[in-house]
């Protein structure tokens, strides 16, 4: 008997709860997705990942993670794999024509790559969503004196998927001398930050 | 003595710390408050009116660019809204703050009443009342044998038709439809199961777009993608290393009738490898049949059509040679707006801006339209210009917006180009020659974790909702007592929870059984006939199941 208003407040608390808890649901599925996803809008734009924050990071001899086995072909055709530059500090700049602070900081490396000409120091570029004509047109414009791998499907990217991936454009890795990944910088490069990064990866007492 | 002292002054001590508002007191008060049943309602309310501003304001993550626009629009108020998290409602500090609120005081109110329900299915039934005329359903009649017979005999009928007994000093309570709780039991453990489920999703599962023209290839990384919503716990390294190329995309659309121009059909040709170097297999993506890489689901969302345009400049050199992406303004012709960029041209940096038509006519008033969504006449129209794109110094730009403040326009009068035909620039600027066209295909990929624990939850839920609703809980009462000479049954019920409704008939039936039983004359096998006999219902099935049954057929 005395139970009986309990009895009465378990009959309305279950249908209440569900509509809180769908309404909540709805709203926190809907919230989601806010219109990015209609039929004929498939992008936003193109600068969702192309910041231009300057991000670095410094990995000490002992914490570095192997770079992977990275093969493929250049720009102007030729094969490279970056475990045939052990031995030498590689520099490896992922970019894209279209890409702005990729134009902003190509000067910064064409002449890096030339202050580090005479060091045991490679620079590589790995050309992403782009095309030749474009690439090539980029490389001239721009004097880059070094080689470029042709990337157009992300795949070194990818490669580096399980270490340090490069999670903007512009990233640039660097691999010290026994092949592992010493430094990171996620953004354009300065010529300070980086030329300091280099000749910490040249210092190693690895 | 002094121990006496002691005690007192202890007691003294002590009596003051009955409930009187400590932090105790204040922390118990706030968290029954926060886990009851308006404050989840105000709390949901809340959560409904802070996502407005996600609405009414640009978002970071949806849209990068109506931030940036927004800056230059309302530079004063721009820094504020941003400062308020503003751009990024979603995954604001507030927003936050309300949505932990709200599923902490879920869970806070959902826990407790699972225990308490799992308490309550395993209680035996209470004492039978004293007074039966209070409940809602009583009934009583003159048996024919002594009391304590007549109870055997009855709990004997309670037992078969499989209710719980309780027995005592001349009562009998008897009760049934435990599975009302048991469902309750399983809406409410499924309810936070979903909370879970959604928790999960949120924390370790993401979304992204990709617009991938016919021939590319892109990998699952955060660089390729153009539109990426990563869950709070979500790195780089977590995404799934697919890689996928689409070798060739198709459309086919109705050609006659008042469907005309609507799509029949799409068909994206992938082929995709699972991870780094591993082995390409093929796939045929269609709307609705997404492709599952490694628990990532890939759509196809979207379509429409990227010329390819080569650009000769003024030095002779082929600065520009690819397919530029065109966004669909219109579905019945499927014109495309479309910008092109070219900053290595020299001896000054180009962009174009323009329209693919895929079937081209020219209306009445001179302007031009396409008719059909099929390249059935493909012609682009573009105005160009000369100048400086801004692309190096460095500032991110869109790749669909093409920002001419610090360019002119090329003294080019625009007309249709078709597949193979050039537009000479003046001044030495160069040549564009509009070479063809590709397709591109806009897919989605989604990956939630949550998704199948949300939808067994959910089930659950709806299992454990339908199953409280329609499994009663019932109580019968039997008192036997001597009247003179004669013994009285009294017979009672009580449900607490007769959503379904029927119980009345039920109680009646039963009423009847009980006198033909026990008021018939006082034959010696039936009178004895307490122990289980085989039970008149089918063993297959719960007892609930066939009281579930009974109360249907009623």
């Amino acid at each position: 008997m005395t139970r009986m208003p309990r009895v009465a407040r378990t009959a309305w608390v279950a249908p209440v709860l569900t509509a809180v808890f769908v309404g909540a649901w709805t709203l926190a599925v809907t919230a989601c997705d806010s219109g990015a996803i209609g039929a004929n809008t498939p992008v936003s734009s193109g600068v969702s990942f192309v910041g231009s924050t300057y991000n670095s990071e410094f990995f000490a001899p002992g914490s570095r993670s192997l770079a992977p086995a990275v093969t493929g072909t250049t720009l102007t055709g030729k094969p490279f794999s970056l475990t045939a530059e052990r031995g030498n500090v590689v520099v490896l700049n992922f970019w894209g024509s279209w890409c702005a602070p990729c134009r902003g900081e190509a000067p910064v490396l064409a002449a890096l790559s030339r202050r580090f000409q005479d060091k045991p120091v490679r620079f590589v570029g790995d050309n992403v969503l782009d095309y030749p004509a474009s690439a090539d047109a980029f490389e001239r414009t721009f004097n880059v004196g070094y080689p470029s791998l042709n990337d157009p499907g992300e795949h070194v990217a990818l490669a580096f998927h399980d270490t340090v991936p490069p999670s903007a454009i512009p990233s640039t890795i660097i691999i010290d001398r026994t092949g592992h990944i010493a430094a990171r910088v996620v953004g354009a490069v300065s010529y300070d930050g980086l030329e300091a990064l280099i000749v910490a990866v040249l210092d190693d007492k690895s | 003595m002094t121990a006496d002292v002691a005690d007192v002054a202890q007691a003294a001590a002590a009596s003051p710390e009955k409930p009187r508002f400590g932090p105790v007191a204040w922390l118990r008060w706030g968290w029954r408050q926060l886990t009851s049943m308006r404050t989840a309602l105000v709390l949901l309310f809340l959560l409904a009116l802070a996502s407005i501003p996600g609405s009414v304001l640009p978002q970071e993550g949806i849209d990068p660019a109506a931030v940036t626009q927004y800056y230059t629009a309302h530079p004063a108020l721009a820094p504020i809204v941003a400062r308020l998290s503003g751009f990024d409602v979603f995954g604001s500090p507030w927003f936050a703050a309300i949505y932990l609120l709200l599923f902490t005081s879920l869970a806070g109110c959902v826990l407790p009443r699972a225990f308490r329900l799992a308490k309550s299915s395993r209680q035996p039934p209470p004492k039978a009342p004293r007074h039966f005329h209070r409940l809602p359903q009583a009934t009583s009649f003159a048996a024919a044998r002594p009391a304590e017979e007549t109870l055997e005999s009855a709990a004997g009928l309670l037992r078969r038709r499989r209710f719980r007994l309780r027995t005592g000093d001349g009562w009998i309570s008897a009760e049934k439809g435990y599975l009302h709780e048991v469902g309750n039991l399983l809406f409410h453990i499924a309810l936070l199961g979903l909370l879970g489920s959604v928790a999960l999703g949120g924390l370790f599962g993401y979304k992204a777009n990709k617009l991938l023209v016919a021939g590319n290839s892109f990998a699952n990384t955060p660089t390729a993608l153009d539109v990426f919503h990563p869950g709070r716990l979500v790195t780089a390294t977590d995404l799934q290393p697919f890689s996928i190329t689409m070798t060739n995309f198709s459309a086919s659309y109705i050609t006659t009738g008042t469907q005309r121009g609507e799509p029949s059909s799409f068909n994206a040709e992938l082929r995709y490898t699972a991870q780094y170097g591993g082995p390409a297999r093929k796939y045929d993506l269609q709307v609705n049949h997404p492709l599952n890489v490694d628990g990532v689901q890939v759509f196809l969302i979207g379509h429409g059509y990227a010329p390819v345009f080569k650009v000769t400049d003024g030095a002779g050199q082929v600065v520009f040679n690819q397919p530029v992406p065109f966004i669909p303004v219109d579905t019945t012709g499927l014109t495309s707006d479309g910008v092109i960029k070219v900053p290595d041209a020299s001896p000054q940096e180009l962009g174009f801006s323009g329209q693919f038509l895929p079937t081209a006519y020219e209306t009445i008033t001179g302007t031009v339209a396409s008719a059909f969504p099929a390249a059935e006449l493909p012609r682009v129209i573009l105005v160009g210009y000369a100048g400086n794109l801004g692309l190096n110094s460095g500032q991110p730009q869109s790749i669909y917006s093409l920002d001419t403040a610090q360019m002119h326009q090329i003294d080019v009068a625009p007309k249709l180009l078709a597949p193979g035909q050039s537009m000479v620039l003046p001044h030495g600027l160069g040549k564009l020659t509009f070479t063809g066209y590709r397709q591109w295909a806009s897919l989605a990929i989604t990956y939630d974790p949550g998704q199948m624990p949300a939808l067994i939850s959910a089930l659950a839920a709806l299992g454990g909702l339908i199953m409280s609703f329609l499994v009663r809980r019932r109580r019968i009462f039997v008192r036997a007592g001597s009247d003179g000479g004669g013994t009285i049954v009294e017979l009672a019920g009580l449900t607490r929870s007769d959503a379904a409704g029927g119980f009345e008939a039920e109680f009646a039936e039963l009423a009847v059984e009980f006198e033909r039983e026990l008021s018939g004359p006082a034959g010696p096998d039936l009178a004895r006939g307490d122990d289980p006999p085989a039970p008149t219902a089918p063993q297959a099935g719960s007892a609930d199941e066939v009281a579930l049954a009974q109360s249907k057929g009623e």
